[in-house]
C-alpha cells in the first residue's frame, strides 16, 4: 500500500475506464444486463429456456439467487472496501467507517439472513429500516415477523432512526451501516468524482427524492388501508395490493418503479456513468427523511475562515454532488439534507479548512 | 459608470463581483489573457495529475460571466493611458475606455538566470499555458478530465515573453514521454511538480540550493521528515545544489542539470524559483512600480494614478513589519480584491493584514503556520515537540520574551485563528501548552495530541 494510503487517487482523471470511456460504459452495460436479470430472470427464462443466476446460485449452494446475489454484494463490497483504502485510508475517519460499513453488510446483510432459515426461522434484515425497506412497514409482514423483530423494525424505523440523525446526522446510516450506501462507497469509490455539481443537478434531486418519499408514504399508507378494509372493497384491494408485476397495482409498481429500476438497474448499474450515489442522492425515501431530520439536528461541516484556496477537491470528491467550495470560500459552516457524512472533502481538502461534527448549537465556537 | 479589470484571478473576480452586487448596471470589463473562465490556480498540479478536472477547478459554474453581466475580453494588455483612461490591448483589439480600472494582473514565474533556460523542454508550473506545456511533456496531453476551453483564443505572435505563451514541447520533437524529468527551486512550487511528476511514475530530480527544503517556512527538523517523505516516492533530493547550467543537445531539446555538484541528464526542466509580479508592461505607462516590480498602492489600493486601483500578487502592500512588497497568497489576493471592489464602488475601505498566517500540504503532510516564525528575532526561542506513534507531527511554538509569536505545525490540522488569537493575547508558552488542543481542527477520531513536557 502506498505511504500516502492514497494510490490512484492522484490519477483520477487519467484512467479511461473511471471516466465513461469504452471500458467505462461497457462495465455500466454490464451492470444494468445483471440487475435486469436478477429483478426478472422469469422473463429470460420464459424467451430463452434458462435461469442463469438461479442455476449458479442452486449449483453453489446458495439456495436461491437473492443470497447469490447477497453474497455477490458483499465480494464487491469487500474488494471495493479494500480498493478504497488504497485510495483513502490515510484518513482514520475513513478507515474506521469502511471498516464499519463493510462489516455490518457480511454480518447483517448475508450471514445473518442466509444462516437464519437453516434454524427455522424467517430470514431478517436488521440493517434495512423503513421507507427504504419498504414491506417492513406493511401490516401484513408486521403481523407474519416474529414479535421482537416487527418491535425493532418499527421503533428503529420511526423512533432510533431519526432521534439517531438528530444526534450524528444521517452519516450514522448512509455512511456507516446502509448496504447501498456501503457498496457505493466501495464497490462505486472509482467513480465518485463523476456525481454531478451542477445547480442544475441539484434541483432535480431536491424534486425527485421528496417526490419518491411522498410517493413511499403514500404507497404504505394504502397498503395499511387496504389491509383494514380491503377484504370489504375487492376493486380497491387489486389496486392497491395486487401481487403480480402483471397486474400493476400500487404495491407492485412501486417494487418494480422504486425497488428494482431506481435502487437496482439505475442506482447500480450507472455507477460509471453518473457516479455512485446515484440513488442515494435522487430517490432513497430513506436519505430524504434523514436528511430533512439532519437540517434540524447536531450535524454540520464546520468551515475554518479564510483559509480556502477554492482549489474544489472537496466539491470534485462529493458523492452527494455537493458543490462543498462554495460554503468554505465563504467561510460558511453548513448543513445540507443531502451530505451522507461520508467524510471525504474534509479528507481530501489540502489546507485543513473542513471538519465534519455532531455539537449541540450551544456548544459550537462560531456560528 | 465603466469598470475596467485587469486579470480574472481571484482578485479580480472578487472585485467584480462586489461591483455587480451593488450595482446591477454598471459596466463590467474583465480583461485575461490566459483564460476565459476564473480558475483556482493553486489546483493545476492536481489537474496535471489527474486528480481535478479542468472543470473542477474553476469556482463558478460557466454561465458566470453571462449571468452576472460581466463582458468578457480574452487578450493582452499592453498598456494603460491615464490622461485618456484607455487599456491598450494585443492582437489588434480596440483599446477599452474606463472611468475606474482595477489592475489584477498577478505574478509572473521568475526565468532561470543560467545558460539554457530557454532551451526547448525547459519550463515554469504557474499559468495554464504552463500546465499545457508540462502535461506534453510527461503525459502527452491533458487528462481525461480535458483541458480549458478556447486554449489558444488570446494567441498572439507578438507576445514573446508573455507568462501566457505556449512553449515548445521538446517531449513532441524527441517523439518521447519525458522520463526524467528534474524541478529546481525548493520551494512549493517546486514540491508540487515533484509530487506530481512522481504520481505520473516517474522519479525526478529535485535541485535545492539551500541546506534544507523551504528554509523561509521550515527549519531542519521540520524539512528533513518532508525529505524523506519524497525520497520514500522515489524522488531524488539534492540539497545545496546550485545550478550552473542548463545542457542541450544537437536538436535544442534540454538534455542535463549541470549544478556545483555533478552533471544529472535530465528531459525535461521545471524550474520552480519564485514568482515576480506580472508588471512589466506597466514599465512604459505613468503608474508607479517599486524595486521589486510590485504596483505601489496606498492603503486603499488606490495606485498614482487617479481612479487607478491594483490587487492581489501584482501589489505591494503595507505589512505587518511596516515594509511594502507583493503578498503572494490566495486568500489575501481575495480579501484585497474585496477591498478594490469597495473601491471601485465609490467608497474608502482600508486593506489592512493582520497577523500572518498559511497553510500547505507537502506530499501528504499538512503544515500550518501562524505569526512569525523563521525570522531569528531577538530573545527568541523555540519549544519544539515530535510526536510518533498513531500520528506522526510535530510542533513548534516560537517564543519572545515570556510570550508566543509563532506556531509551526506539520502532521495535524490546527484552527488558526485561535493560534492568532493567542498570539494577539500575548500568552505564554506554559498557559498555550495547557491549551494546545482547543486549537485542534484534526478530523474526528483521530486521538489527540498529548503533548510530553520534559
Amino acid at each position: 500500500m502506498d505511504q500516502q494510503g492514497q494510490d490512484g487517487l492522484l490519477t483520477t482523471y487519467r484512467e479511461g475506464w473511471r471516466n465513461r470511456s469504452v471500458v467505462g460504459l461497457a462495465i455500466s452495460a454490464l451492470l444494468v444486463s445483471f440487475y435486469v436479470v436478477l429483478y426478472w430472470e422469469h422473463k429470460v427464462q420464459q424467451h430463452f429456456g434458462v435461469a442463469p443466476l438461479t442455476a449458479i446460485s442452486e449449483a453453489a449452494g446458495l439456495r436461491n439467487r437473492w443470497y447469490l446475489y447477497g453474497f455477490l454484494y458483499s465480494i464487491a463490497m469487500i474488494m471495493g472496501g479494500i480498493y478504497y483504502l488504497k485510495r483513502h485510508g490515510n484518513s482514520r475517519y475513513n478507515r474506521f467507517r469502511i471498516t464499519v460499513n463493510v462489516a455490518i453488510q457480511i454480518a447483517l446483510g448475508f450471514t445473518l439472513p442466509f444462516i437464519m432459515p437453516l434454524f427455522g426461522g424467517q430470514e431478517l434484515y436488521f440493517s434495512y429500516f423503513w421507507p427504504l425497506k419498504y414491506d417492513y412497514l406493511y401490516p401484513q409482514t408486521l403481523v407474519d415477523l416474529p414479535l421482537y423483530f416487527a418491535l425493532y423494525t418499527v421503533v428503529g424505523s420511526l423512533l432510533a432512526a431519526p432521534v439517531l440523525a438528530v444526534l450524528y446526522g444521517k452519516r450514522w446510516y448512509c455512511s456507516w451501516v446502509c448496504g447501498c450506501g456501503g457498496l457505493a462507497n466501495t464497490f462505486g469509490d472509482p467513480w465518485r468524482h463523476l456525481t454531478s455539481k451542477s445547480t442544475k443537478s441539484w434541483r432535480f434531486e431536491q424534486v425527485s427524492i421528496h417526490l419518491v418519499l411522498a410517493i413511499a408514504i403514500a404507497t404504505t399508507f394504502l397498503i395499511g388501508l387496504d389491509w383494514w378494509i380491503g377484504g370489504d372493497h375487492p376493486a380497491f384491494h387489486r389496486i392497491v395490493a395486487g401481487d403480480h408485476w402483471q397486474d400493476w397495482s400500487i404495491k407492485s409498481f412501486y417494487g418494480f418503479a422504486v425497488g428494482a429500476i431506481l435502487a437496482g438497474v439505475i442506482g447500480v448499474g450507472l455507477y460509471p456513468v453518473f457516479g455512485p450515489r446515484v440513488w442515494c442522492r435522487n430517490f432513497c425515501p430513506m436519505a430524504a427523511v434523514l436528511g430533512l431530520v439532519q437540517k434540524l439536528g447536531r450535524y454540520r461541516i464546520k468551515v475554518k475562515p479564510d483559509m480556502c484556496i477554492s482549489c474544489g477537491n472537496c466539491s470534485t470528491y462529493c458523492e452527494m454532488g455537493i458543490d462543498v467550495r462554495s460554503y468554505a470560500q465563504t467561510n460558511e459552516s453548513f448543513t445540507r439534507a443531502s451530505c451522507v457524512g461520508c467524510g471525504m472533502c474534509a479528507h481530501m481538502c489540502p489546507r485543513g479548512v473542513l471538519k465534519l461534527e455532531s455539537v449541540t448549537r450551544k456548544r459550537r465556537s462560531t456560528p | 459608470m465603466r469598470i475596467v479589470i485587469i486579470g480574472n484571478g481571484v482578485a479580480g473576480m472578487e472585485a467584480a463581483r462586489a461591483v455587480r452586487n451593488r450595482e446591477p448596471s454598471w459596466e463590467i470589463t474583465l480583461i485575461s489573457e490566459e483564460s476565459d473562465h476564473f480558475f483556482s490556480r493553486t489546483a493545476l498540479m492536481w489537474v496535471f495529475s489527474g486528480q481535478m478536472s479542468h472543470r473542477d477547478i474553476e469556482p463558478l459554474e460557466r454561465d458566470a460571466y453571462q449571468r452576472l453581466g460581466f463582458r468578457r475580453v480574452r487578450a493582452r494588455a499592453t498598456g494603460i493611458d491615464i490622461v485618456s483612461r484607455r487599456v491598450s490591448l494585443a492582437g489588434g483589439h480596440e483599446p477599452i475606455a474606463y472611468d475606474r480600472l482595477l489592475i489584477a494582473s498577478g505574478s509572473r514565474p521568475r526565468p532561470g538566470p543560467w545558460p539554457g533556460s530557454d532551451a526547448r523542454g525547459v519550463g515554469h508550473f504557474v499559468t495554464l499555458q504552463d500546465l499545457d506545456w508540462y502535461e506534453r511533456e510527461v503525459h502527452g496531453g491533458a487528462s481525461r478530465g480535458g483541458g480549458p476551453p478556447r486554449p489558444r483564443a488570446h494567441a498572439d505572435p507578438s507576445a514573446g515573453d508573455s507568462p501566457y505563451r505556449f512553449r515548445e514541447v521538446a517531449a513532441e520533437h524527441r517523439g518521447q514521454l519525458a522520463r526524467q524529468p528534474a524541478v529546481i527551486g525548493g520551494g512549493l512550487i517546486g514540491i508540487e511538480a515533484v509530487e506530481v511528476a512522481v504520481a505520473a511514475g516517474l522519479r525526478p530530480h529535485f535541485f535545492i540550493r539551500e541546506e534544507w527544503f523551504w528554509p523561509i517556512a521550515l527549519d531542519r527538523r521540520e524539512a528533513q521528515w518532508i525529505s524523506d517523505r519524497m525520497a520514500q516516492h522515489g524522488v531524488e533530493v539534492h540539497l545545496e545544489h546550485d545550478v550552473e547550467a542548463l545542457e542541450t543537445d544537437a536538436d535544442g531539446n534540454v538534455s542535463a542539470v549541470r549544478t556545483n555538484q555533478g552533471r544529472y541528464e535530465s528531459d525535461c526542466v521545471v524550474v520552480g524559483i519564485g514568482v515576480t509580479p506580472n508588471t512589466g508592461w506597466l514599465a512604459d505607462t505613468a503608474i508607479e512600480l517599486d524595486e521589486r516590480g510590485g504596483i505601489a498602492v496606498d492603503e486603499g489600493l488606490q495606485t498614482s494614478a487617479p481612479d487607478v486601483f491594483a490587487a492581489g500578487d501584482c501589489a505591494s502592500v503595507r505589512w505587518f513589519d511596516g515594509t511594502r512588497r507583493p503578498e503572494q497568497l490566495w486568500y489575501t489576493a481575495r480579501d484585497q480584491g474585496r477591498v478594490a471592489g469597495g473601491r471601485l464602488l465609490g467608497g474608502v475601505p482600508r486593506y489592512e493584514r493582520g497577523t500572518w498566517y498559511n497553510s500547505a500540504k507537502l506530499m501528504d503532510i499538512e503544515y500550518t503556520t501562524a505569526g512569525l516564525v523563521n525570522w531569528t528575532l531577538d530573545r527568541e526561542s523555540d519549544w519544539f515537540f515530535e510526536e510518533t506513534g498513531k500520528v506522526r507531527s510535530t510542533t513548534r511554538v516560537v517564543v519572545q520574551d515570556d510570550h508566543v509569536v509563532g506556531f509551526n505545525m506539520l502532521g495535524r490540522r490546527w484552527d488558526h485563528t485561535v493560534l492568532i488569537r493567542w498570539i494577539e493575547e500575548r500568552r505564554s508558552l506554559d498557559w498555550v501548552l495547557a491549551h494546545l488542543n482547543d486549537a485542534a481542527f484534526d478530523t474526528e477520531l483521530v486521538p489527540p495530541l498529548q503533548v510530553l513536557r520534559a
